[in-house]
């Protein structure tokens, strides 16, 4: 299933538990979760709203801490960093497409993947310019570049979303429900774009989706029921 | 419709609770205004007649009548004027004292029981005075008694002192009058019971001291009324004398009107007007209305600014909070509620705040207004002069309109929402325009206007005094002008703003990190949402600074003026008695004793003055000019005298070394060469009030010289103000002395030591039994130039004003950016996500708050230092006292910014706090989840 084992695996994740105090007791949104994704795989997290995809994902992309267990990225255990570390992983190795629409407002198209350059601290120049075009091209925006998010739909503003989490050309693309936004031709049509990076330019990519005809498209599927892993292990 | 309500109350709580403050505030503001000058003028209608009282001895609110009782038939005149008498109290609406009835009946002669000499011929009057018992004291023998007559059918009378001096009688003598009987025909027999005096010597009761009662003997009033008024007043003829006294003290600020109306009636158009004269009271009364005139005009025009600050903030809260709920209008309204039924829900919720806005605020009014009367200077407060309040008419009215515009400003923006459905809403948001302002170019217009205003006044700037003068108001439009021009500065600023903070990226735009891009686009796209806020803080500060600076420089003004035209600590002035030979006056004074002086040992040192008026200058031309002549020792005079800082190019004590120097030379004003066209070196010649003529060599021109003012203002009779030139020579104090025969009495100029106040001058003066024509004390005179309550109430007006629209201030900023941040929370938790650090976020949100915040608090100091600059002098023209001598200068005290800087800084960490705190608890999933639903 997975394109090669052998290769160097960028995501790692062993026997991560995660538990949320609740009113009244305790609430386990993961168990016992075991994911390993090799560099270049566009990997597809399936499962029920509830089931704990989001916490998995946030987990992934160290934006929250496991109860237990351990998340190495490209072999460095993210446990042991410091926030600053994680801060410096995120914005240098990683790619976010969330499900709502994260763009800043305050900027246009250009500048919003402009923006995701800047934060990985590549210098102003003709070659990050060329490099944004590149991106909005890529997602099929190349004459949009001075637009602003209040002038798109929300299918082009998920597509800047995606341009800005490629520009700076992370090691991992992690997609919350990226297609939720989209009609199914869109939906076919980012999840494509996505298998054209991880060719193209080597990128990991996690996605998750509920949308059936498109877990073909994954080169490994992990499915998640409340929280446990039934697939993918 | 009231539990829906309640609800949303609840939702929005801290919305709620700033719009409820603000209506509070307002309310309040609005009714401190009338309970603050209502007892600010009460307290100068008592200060005035407490002055009065101190300075004339004697009882202000009396009308007096006199007339004469003519064998009049069944005495009716008597009964009509005193049924007149005994209502007019509650005619003029004033609380009685004392209505006191004096009747005599005409001299005549008398003969003593004893038969003896000494009392034949002698002219007695008998009378009686309305409850003399009271106000007697019996020095001897016994007062008449309750019958009023003896045993043997003789009336009992007692005479003061100066009766039984004058009139050589006798305690116990009874006499007879040879030309008075009674009705039956008896001659009357009166016996000398008692000796009376003053039981009080400062009792008003005494409008005719006993010691002017020589020929009068008084009788018991009830037996005196039973002899020889009424049906026997046919026989008599009857001086009679009323006395009307009232409580001043109980006359509070609003019936003044009343009071005055009721006394020119009496006194010009009712029956009795031939028979009264003008009381005293009336010109105080006429004084307290020229000052009440000024006063309220001025306060009004400082109060209308403030109004108008905290009228914006509530409009722009509720703006503020229809704008969060705008989407739940848009939904409520699509699905088919009516636009009258929304308008109605907020119509109850403002409703429900302004009530419990006026149940608060109306109090706290009341607290204000008793910080408006301590307040002693800018952002200074006196606890010790606490301002009596009373709720009147007018402050309810001020509290019902302050509620009826909290109201209206709460629902205005309810009508504009309230009929936007959803599909306008979406259409709005897309929209990003130009401020209405911007397109209009208000900002140019306003300024446009107030330089008109500061141009014009620039030119007759001279005509601000005048009107001071007169009583009259300062021009409203004076201080408009200024108003206008912060307002129309603060508006040019935010037109400038944004292109400020562009440029600002361009320098930088190779350097800027990821936070700073993001602030500064932020500020590009979004910042005309804030200019509302911005605005409010720019005229805060502005209007802070400017209005410090007005306070102390007026009062600053105020005490140096006085201070300066005192001379020194103690300026004291003698009664000196006129030298009389064989008979008549010589036009010489008898010098008192100068040694007591060294017994003052508060004094550092003290000189004698020669100032002598009534001197006039030998124009050469046979015509003269009035001036004032000052001898002084130099030395003496230099010692306890200065002038206030570099008045002149030349230091004072240069003028006093080249006086001191030549024994013929004398110093003049400068109008003697600007005027008269003389020169350093000419000769003048001067004469006194008995022709002896003195010449002197001009040394040098002064400007300035301890207590000289270049000009004398005053008003004419007709109401007119005039401004005489005031001619001043200073020379020699022994050369005057021994040149001059006939001199008026110098006065002593007296330097205290630190410490010695001026109870200490008033126990020295009692002591020495000194009898005083002039007294001047530096520190009473500043002390009062300050309590004036135009001062006062300036300085009140400003104060609160400044801290109910810096705390509307930091309220209105606080809910803005709370309300930003949430707004913003997705975005936050993206650029979390993407691996911004909280610092860079911290710093992002500080950029913008320098952008917005502290742009605007150093826009607002440099417009209240440019309207400072511009304005405080002609304004200050306006409060200026007649007799205002020194050039003015604008004072900015240090201690008065700081503490503006404090309240300001204060603010902007709480805020910035606040900030830190909301960063904080940024939870990045939590913010990225808000964004899925």
């Amino acid at each position: 299933m997975a394109k090669s084992m052998s290769e160097n695996l960028v995501i790692e994740v062993e026997g991560v538990n995660r538990i949320f105090p609740v009113p009244g007791g305790e609430f386990q949104a993961l168990k016992d979760i075991n994911v390993k994704i090799p560099k270049g795989n566009l990997a597809i997290l399936k499962g029920r709203s509830g089931s704990g995809k989001t916490t998995l994902m946030n987990i992934i992309g160290t934006l929250d801490q496991p109860t237990s267990g351990t998340v190495k990225i490209d072999g460095q255990p993210v446990g042991r960093m410091s926030d600053r570390k994680r801060e410096n992983l995120r914005r240098r190795d990683m790619g976010f497409v969330f499900q709502a629409v994260s763009l800043i407002p305050t900027l246009n198209a250009f500048q919003n993947v402009e923006f995701s350059m800047r934060l990985a601290g590549i210098r102003a120049g003709r070659e990050r310019d060329r490099r944004v075009e590149e991106c909005l091209k890529l997602v099929g925006l190349g004459n949009r570049l001075k637009h602003m998010p209040a002038e798109m739909s929300g299918g082009e503003q998920q597509r800047v979303a995606i341009a800005r989490a490629i520009a700076h050309r992370p090691k991992i693309i992690l997609a919350d429900e990226p297609t939720a936004e989209l009609d199914s031709a869109m939906g076919a049509q980012v999840t494509m774009l996505f298998q054209e990076m991880t060719r193209k330019e080597g990128i990991t990519i996690l996605m998750t989706t509920h949308d059936v005809g498109l877990m073909d498209a994954g080169d490994m599927v992990i499915e998640l029921e409340a929280g446990q892993q039934v697939q993918g292990v | 419709m009231f539990r829906l309500m309640l609800q949303k109350l609840r939702h929005k709580k801290w919305m709620n609770c700033c719009l409820l403050l603000g209506s509070i505030l307002l309310i309040a503001t609005m009714v401190s205004f009338p309970l603050y000058q209502r007892a600010a003028y009460d307290r100068m209608l008592l200060d005035e007649f407490r002055n009065y009282v101190a300075e004339e001895g004697t009882w202000p609110t009396r009308n007096s009548f006199l007339f004469a009782s003519k064998f009049d038939a069944d005495g009716a005149t008597i009964v009509r004027a005193e049924k007149m008498v005994d209502g007019l109290c509650a005619d003029l609406g004033v609380t009685l004292r004392e209505n006191i009835r004096y009747y005599l009946l005409t001299p005549k002669e008398v003969r003593s029981s004893m038969n003896r000499d000494a009392v034949a011929g002698l002219s007695l009057r008998l009378g009686m005075r309305t409850s003399l018992p009271d106000h007697a004291e019996i020095v001897n023998g016994e007062m008449y008694s309750d019958s009023g007559l003896t045993e043997d059918g003789s009336i009992e009378v007692v005479v003061s002192e100066a009766a039984l001096v004058n009139m050589n009688i006798l305690v116990g003598e009874t006499l007879i009058f040879n030309n008075l009987t009674d009705a039956e025909g008896k001659p009357i027999r009166i016996y000398v019971k008692g000796v009376y005096d003053m039981a009080e010597r400062n009792d008003p009761y005494w409008q005719e001291t006993p010691e002017k009662m020589v020929d009068i003997c008084l009788m018991n009033e009830t037996l005196f009324q039973e002899m020889f008024t009424g049906k026997n007043a046919i026989n008599y003829s009857i001086t009679c004398q009323y006395h009307s006294l009232f409580e001043y003290e109980d006359i509070k600020a609003d019936q003044v009107k009343h009071l005055e109306e009721r006394t020119d009636y009496l006194t010009e158009e009712g029956p009795y007007r031939s028979l009264v004269k003008v009381p005293e009271y009336r010109q105080i009364l006429d004084t307290y209305d020229k000052k009440e005139n000024r006063i309220q005009a001025t306060l009004l025009i400082l109060q209308v600014p403030v109004l108008i600050l905290l009228g914006a903030f509530l409009f722009m809260l509720s703006g503020q909070m229809y704008e969060m709920e705008r989407n739940e209008i848009s939904v409520i309204k699509s699905r088919g509620s009516s636009g009258g039924q929304i308008f109605r829900l907020y119509l109850f919720q403002s409703l429900f705040l302004t009530c419990v806005g006026g149940a608060l605020g109306i109090p706290l009014g009341a607290v204000f207004s008793v910080v408006l009367g301590s307040a002693r200077n800018f952002l200074e407060f006196d606890g010790s002069r606490a301002l009596e309040i009373r709720y009147t008419p007018e402050a309810w009215a001020y509290a019902a309109a302050g509620m009826a515009a909290t109201l209206l400003i709460m629902t205005i923006p309810a009508i504009r929402h309230s009929r936007v459905t959803i599909v306008k809403l979406k259409q709005q948001k897309a929209l990003k325009k130009k401020s209405w302002w911007e397109k209009a170019f208000l900002d140019f217009i306003l300024l446009g206007l107030s330089l008109y205003g500061y141009y014009s006044f620039h030119k007759n700037g001279g005509d601000l005094g005048g009107n001071v003068l007169r009583g009259e108001s300062l021009d409203p439009l004076l201080y408009l002008s200024s108003s206008l021009f912060v307002l129309g500065m603060g508006l040019l600023f935010l037109r400038l703003q944004p292109l400020i903070v562009q440029l600002i990226y361009m320098i930088g735009r190779r350097f800027w990190k990821p936070a700073s891009y993001v602030s500064f686009m932020e500020n590009a796209k979004n910042g005309r949402k804030q200019q509302f806020i911005m605005l409010f803080l720019i005229l805060t500060v502005s209007l802070g600074m400017y209005h410090a600076t007005v306070a102390r420089t007026i009062l600053q003004n105020a005490s140096d003026n006085v201070e300066y035209l005192d001379g020194a600590d103690v300026v004291l002035k003698e009664y000196w008695k006129p030298e009389i030979r064989d008979g008549t006056l010589t036009g010489k004074y008898i010098e008192p004793d100068f040694s007591k002086y060294a017994s003052i040992d508060g004094a550092a040192s003290y000189t004698r003055v020669l100032l002598q008026d009534e001197v006039n200058l030998d124009n050469g031309d046979k015509s003269y000019t009035p001036v004032v002549v000052m001898g002084i020792h130099t030395r003496e005079f230099g010692g306890l005298t200065w002038l206030p800082g570099k008045l002149s190019g030349k230091h004072y004590y240069e003028y006093l070394n080249e006086l001191a120097v030549d024994a013929k030379g004398v110093l003049v004003s400068r109008n003697f060469h600007d005027i008269k066209g003389y020169d350093i070196g000419d000769t003048i010649t001067f004469t006194n009030h008995k022709s002896e003529s003195m010449t002197g060599k001009i040394l040098d021109f002064f400007d300035y010289w301890p207590g000289y003012s270049k000009t004398v203002s005053g008003l004419n009779p007709d109401g007119t103000s005039y401004t005489d030139e005031n001619f001043l020579i200073v020379t020699h104090f022994d050369v005057l002395y021994n040149q001059w025969k006939y001199k008026k009495p110098y006065e002593v100029w007296i330097d205290l030591k630190e410490g010695y106040d001026s109870q200490y001058m008033y126990d020295w003066i009692q002591q020495n039994d000194l009898r005083v024509v002039k007294y001047n004390n530096r520190l009473d005179d500043v002390e009062a130039a300050i309590e004036d309550p135009l001062l006062q109430g300036t300085n009140g007006v400003l104060t609160m004003g400044f801290l109910v629209t810096i705390l509307l201030c930091a309220v209105g900023y606080l809910i803005y950016w709370i309300m930003s941040i949430r707004s913003r929370e997705m975005i936050f938790g993206v650029l979390r996500a993407c691996g911004m650090h909280k610092g860079e976020l911290f710093h992002m949100l500080m950029n913008e708050q320098i952008f917005s915040g502290v742009f605007s608090v150093f826009a607002g100091i440099g417009i209240g230092k440019l309207t400072s600059d511009m304005f405080v002098p002609m304004l200050q023209q306006a409060y200026a006292a007649s007799n205002q001598a020194l050039p003015m200068q604008l004072i900015t005290k240090t201690s008065d910014l700081i503490r503006l800087y404090g309240v300001i800084a204060a603010v902007m960490v709480v805020c910035l706090l606040v900030l830190i705190l909301l960063i904080f608890k940024l939870n990045v999933t939590k913010a990225l989840k808000l964004g899925e639903e």
